[in-house]
């Protein structure tokens, strides 16, 4: 129905029916809603062309630039994913924060290539950063003890070999939940052993001991995102969190777990300049942060940040060399990467097995 | 929706971070975040907990007079209100604050965030 033009379905079909004939194939045969909304993306030299403007004047709200266009998610695999999620109560930050990319990840080939980050501990954060979407309360919910075997049995139910495990902050619970999180890396290792985990934790407000807890639960990547550079920080995250934290948190990881490959994330577009990109991907090589990526802000509601500037996907690019060049493992840089884009996972993986074979 | 004559409307003036004033309305009970969120001020970041008293986000400087009036704040408030940046003696959190007659016409202010005082000392220096 669309109420718009005051037709109903009954209306829009008698409509349909009254046309000639050559009319209704063309219908038939034309553009549909799903050609409409799925932007167009695979036509890549037409981002050149885009003559939108990229970076905010005051009072200006931004229009989408052509390369963030993606999608809808349908499809099998996309709905058998939902589906095993929602029948073992566990939530994905995916849905959660609405990554652009959920349907290419979760919808990627057979189960065995598709990917999700699961989000233990629950969908609701004990802060409030002005970029996140994800539900806040002061108290929430009390954790699900059943959640490491739940998510066990669900990503052995996958077939998965490359799991991103992250969380909610739990500034309520005295541990911010760093126990939960590494009973669930024990249960997924006892019931399969090759599998590769990352861990993509809160800061536990600065906690160390939480930190270790989870560096040696066994994973393999142990992540943790600083957003944005210093100067930014108090303006985008919760007044809680702060750089200096994030990095001692990931310095902390590889000290008591030397063998743990360490990665951070960067969201561009908040208004940062090019000197304080480059000062922020040194300040973390410079902390042996391993594995880096940077991908675009996107504003989710309108009670959050507004984007200022959306960086071309050839500026990202850049990026990524000015990473590969500093040194890092690997630099995931483009407009839709995120902490756990699927990209950097397979290259992760052939970096993981090469560091086991390299230390035996 | 009900209807509701504008006489129950109560007016608030926005003061934002940009020097712009914006006007908007809302019903006695309002919280100033919902005042905030259903005019779609352009407010930039108001608001990222939805009112949960988990961020300080909808940080408002209020008028004297208006401030001394208000209810009360409670410790989980005050818990949010102290790491919020530029807090001043007649600061509150919008969301906590809801709308009365006496509150008419009023004029709060939305204050300046860390980046835009960098900025603004960034500005100085150049000129």
């Amino acid at each position: 129905q669309d109420s718009r033009c005051g037709l109903t379905g009954a209306g829009y079909r008698g409509i349909l029916c009254s046309l000639p004939g050559e009319k209704k194939e063309f219908l038939q045969n034309g553009p549909d809603l799903q050609d409409f909304v799925s932007g167009d993306l695979s036509d890549k030299s037409r981002w050149a062309e885009y003559k939108g403007n990229l970076k905010r004047e005051k009072g200006e709200r931004l229009h989408l630039p052509p390369w963030l266009k993606t999608k809808i998610p349908m499809g099998k695999n996309y709905n058998k994913l939902k589906n095993t999620l929602r029948s073992l109560n566990l939530h994905t930050v995916c849905e959660e924060a609405r990554c652009p990319n959920i349907g290419e990840c979760w919808g990627g080939g057979e189960y065995a290539t598709a990917t999700a980050t699961i989000m233990l501990m629950g969908d609701t954060c004990t802060r409030g950063c002005r970029f996140c979407s994800v539900k806040t309360a002061r108290s929430p919910p009390p954790l699900d003890p059943q959640e490491p075997h739940n998510t066990a049995r669900a990503v052995a139910q996958w077939g998965l070999d490359y799991v991103v495990l992250t969380s909610v902050d739990r500034d309520d619970l005295p541990d911010g939940g760093a126990e939960h999180f590494a009973k669930t890396v024990l249960h997924l290792k006892e019931r399969n052993p090759k599998i590769l985990v990352e861990c993509l934790t809160p800061d536990f407000r600065g906690d160390l001991k939480a930190v270790e807890k989870v560096a040696l639960s066994g994973l393999d990547v142990y992540a943790h995102n600083v957003e944005t550079v210093p100067a930014l920080q108090r303006k985008v995250r919760d007044p809680r969190a702060n750089f200096e934290q994030s990095i001692r948190v990931l310095k902390h990881a590889k000290e008591v777990q030397p063998g743990v490959i360490s990665k951070t994330s960067l969201m561009l577009g908040l208004g940062e300049t090019d000197e304080q990109i480059y000062a922020t991907m040194k300040l973390l090589r410079e902390a042996d942060v391993d594995c880096l990526t940077l991908g675009q802000y996107m504003q989710p509601t309108k009670r959050h940040l507004k984007v200022e500037e959306y960086i071309t996907p050839e500026k990202f690019k850049y990026w990524e060399k000015v990473g590969n060049d500093l040194g890092f493992h690997y630099t995931a840089s483009g407009p839709l990467v995120r902490s756990s884009y699927k990209a950097g996972e397979f290259f992760l993986k052939n970096l993981v097995e090469k560091r086991k074979t390299k230390a035996i | 929706h009900a209807h509701f004559c504008s006489e129950d409307k109560i007016t608030v003036h926005f003061i934002n971070r940009d020097g712009d004033k914006l006007t908007a309305k809302g019903k006695p009970g309002d919280s100033l975040l919902d005042v905030v969120v259903d005019n779609n001020l352009d407010i930039d970041g108001f608001g990222a907990c939805e009112g949960t008293l988990a961020c300080s986000t909808c940080h408002l400087i209020f008028e004297d007079h208006i401030f001394e009036k208000l209810d009360a704040i409670t410790d989980e408030e005050m818990d949010m209100l102290d790491l919020a940046y530029g807090l001043t003696e007649t600061s509150r959190l919008g969301c906590q604050i809801c709308l009365k007659k006496s509150m008419n016409d009023m004029t709060v202010r939305v204050p300046e965030t860390v980046a835009d005082a960098r900025q603004s000392v960034d500005m100085s220096k150049n000129s």
